[in-house]
């Protein structure tokens, strides 16, 4: 049985987003889009997840004309290490659930399991 | 850009203002980013989301419950404090007066503070200012109860007679009315130490005048252990009198003795304590700066703390003495003590009162016009002389 993940479902699914393209800079829209997040959810997950050194954020230097100025949000050094452990359990966790699932006469649990989330 | 979203765009910078300054780069950046989000219902959804991050980041529950709490504290005290329609018409204002002027400074005075000196930055900061909340609005209906009383003329029984002695040039009062008027200098008086007292702490209690927790911490736990001190040793008042028969000693016993000695000592320890506790490295100059002002608000925290606890305790057991003969007859085991004479141990802590004993115990006490009358206005020697007598439940404010 895979250990439960440190990070919620949402939360890898977010670390998945940023860690697709490590070292460019992404907007919020752009995770929200590709999480399927709300901003109500994904801005907490990113609050949390500065505030433990695993992501870093800053002001878009040049905005578009007539646009204002965009946050932006990458991961830092550890947050890449620790997104990809984290993405690696989940992977490893949900293979073990599959596999239990399909096992001749085994029932199917209602756990409160990590989604394995979509990485890219 | 249209009207609507010009309007939910200035609102959301005006609602990111609430967040804390720490965290708002973030609030900032939904509402940044919702120009991005195509128009209608996926923009109004992000935006949503801003508004939840906003209230979830500016702990808006907590300060709705916080002002909630406080505004049915405020009304339970203000009606708790509100004249009566039995009260004279100049008594009823000067209530009503008292009630709104406590209020005003109660919500005015943390914003003045707030705009000039910052808001409070710490969890002892924040508690000191509720404890001084709390013990304001607690004086008020206590107050109201000792004053009203003062101007009442008793309905009968012994409170009555007591108050028919008393009142031997003022013709015959009808039971029930109100005599005299209120003390407006005394009043005016009392709101202005009211008012000192909370601006003190509310500016201790601000981030710019840079009074550190501990410093804040340990002077009103020393003041809390001053007021209850003080309580302990003289409940209802400064003199002995007013502590017979708990203490029937001289003024100089040994736990009155303890309290002058604590009441005066206290802020001075709180203060050397504070000062022993601030660090400020790599700079001997600041550092004995930073001490002293440690220092000095530590024992201005303790004394106004140490103040406010012996008031309320004293002005609230006065109260419940008043409004209560069981109270009354517990505290003073069964001491045959009425409310009038209550307040004259509370207010003047006269001589007076003692008298009061004298004349329950003559036969025809009961016999208004009687020799027994004018015996104990022989009795009481300050009653027409340094001060007004002491056990007297109207004539306070001629």
């Amino acid at each position: 049985m895979g250990s439960r993940s440190e990070f919620s479902p949402q939360t890898l699914a977010v670390l998945a987003a940023l860690s697709g393209q490590p070292s460019a800079w992404q907007h919020g829209y752009a995770l929200a889009r590709e999480t399927g997040l709300k901003s109500g959810t994904l801005y907490p997950i990113l609050i949390r997840l500065a505030d433990r050194g695993l992501v870093e954020a800053c002001w878009q230097d040049e905005p578009a004309p007539g646009r204002p100025r965009r946050h932006l949000y990458r991961l830092t050094a550890d947050g890449l290490a620790s997104a990809t452990t984290a993405l690696a359990e989940a992977e490893v966790a949900a293979a073990e659930r599959a596999a239990t699932a399909a096992r001749p006469g085994a029932s199917p649990r209602r756990g409160r399991g990590v989604a394995a989330p979509v990485v890219p | 850009m249209s009207w609507s979203s010009r309007i939910a765009a200035a609102a959301g910078r005006r609602a990111v203002r609430l967040v804390p300054a720490a965290r708002r780069d973030w609030a900032e950046a939904v509402w940044a980013e919702a120009r991005e989000v195509p128009p209608g219902w996926p923009r109004l959804a992000w935006r949503a989301g801003g508004v939840l991050l906003i209230a979830k980041e500016g702990q808006m529950a907590r300060r709705i419950g916080i002002l909630l709490l406080g505004a049915v504290a405020a009304g339970t005290a203000a009606w708790g404090a509100w004249p009566k329609s039995s009260v004279s018409l100049s008594h009823g204002a000067a209530s009503q007066g008292d009630v709104i002027i406590t209020l005003t400074l109660l919500a005015g005075l943390p914003l003045l503070t707030r705009r000039l000196l910052g808001p409070p930055d710490s969890r002892a900061a924040r508690w000191l200012r509720a404890g001084f909340y709390v013990a304001i609005l607690a004086i008020m209906p206590a107050k109201a109860v000792a004053e009203m009383f003062v101007g009442a003329v008793p309905r009968g029984g012994i409170d009555r007679h007591t108050f028919d002695l008393s009142n031997s040039n003022g013709g015959l009062p009808v039971p029930g009315s109100v005599s005299g008027g209120p003390d407006w200098g005394g009043e005016i008086f009392l709101l202005f130490i009211t008012a000192c007292y909370l601006a003190v702490i509310l500016a201790l209690t601000a981030r710019r005048t840079k009074v550190a927790p501990a410093t804040l911490a340990i002077s009103a736990r020393a003041g809390l252990v001053l007021g209850l001190v003080v309580y302990a040793v003289d409940p209802l008042g400064g003199e002995k009198i007013a502590t017979n028969p708990w203490l029937r000693g001289s003024a100089a016993d040994p736990l009155v003795a303890l309290a002058w000695v604590l009441l005066f000592s206290a802020p001075f320890v709180a203060g050397a304590l504070a000062a022993q506790r601030c660090h400020v490295p790599d700079d001997p100059g600041r550092a004995s700066i930073a001490r002293a002002w440690q220092g000095f608000a530590a024992g201005l925290v303790c004394n106004g703390v140490g103040a406010l606890t012996a008031t309320v305790l004293g002005t609230s057991t006065t109260a419940l003495m008043l409004k209560s003969a069981w109270v009354r007859g517990w505290l003073y085991h069964w001491h045959p003590l009425t409310a009038s004479a209550l307040y004259g141990r509370e207010l003047w802590a006269s001589e007076d009162v003692a008298f009061y004993a004298d004349l329950r115990d003559l036969p025809d006490h009961r016999d208004h016009g009687s020799p027994v009358r004018r015996g104990v206005r022989q009795q009481a020697p300050s009653a027409a002389g340094q001060r007004r007598s002491g056990w007297t439940a109207g004539p306070r404010r001629a």
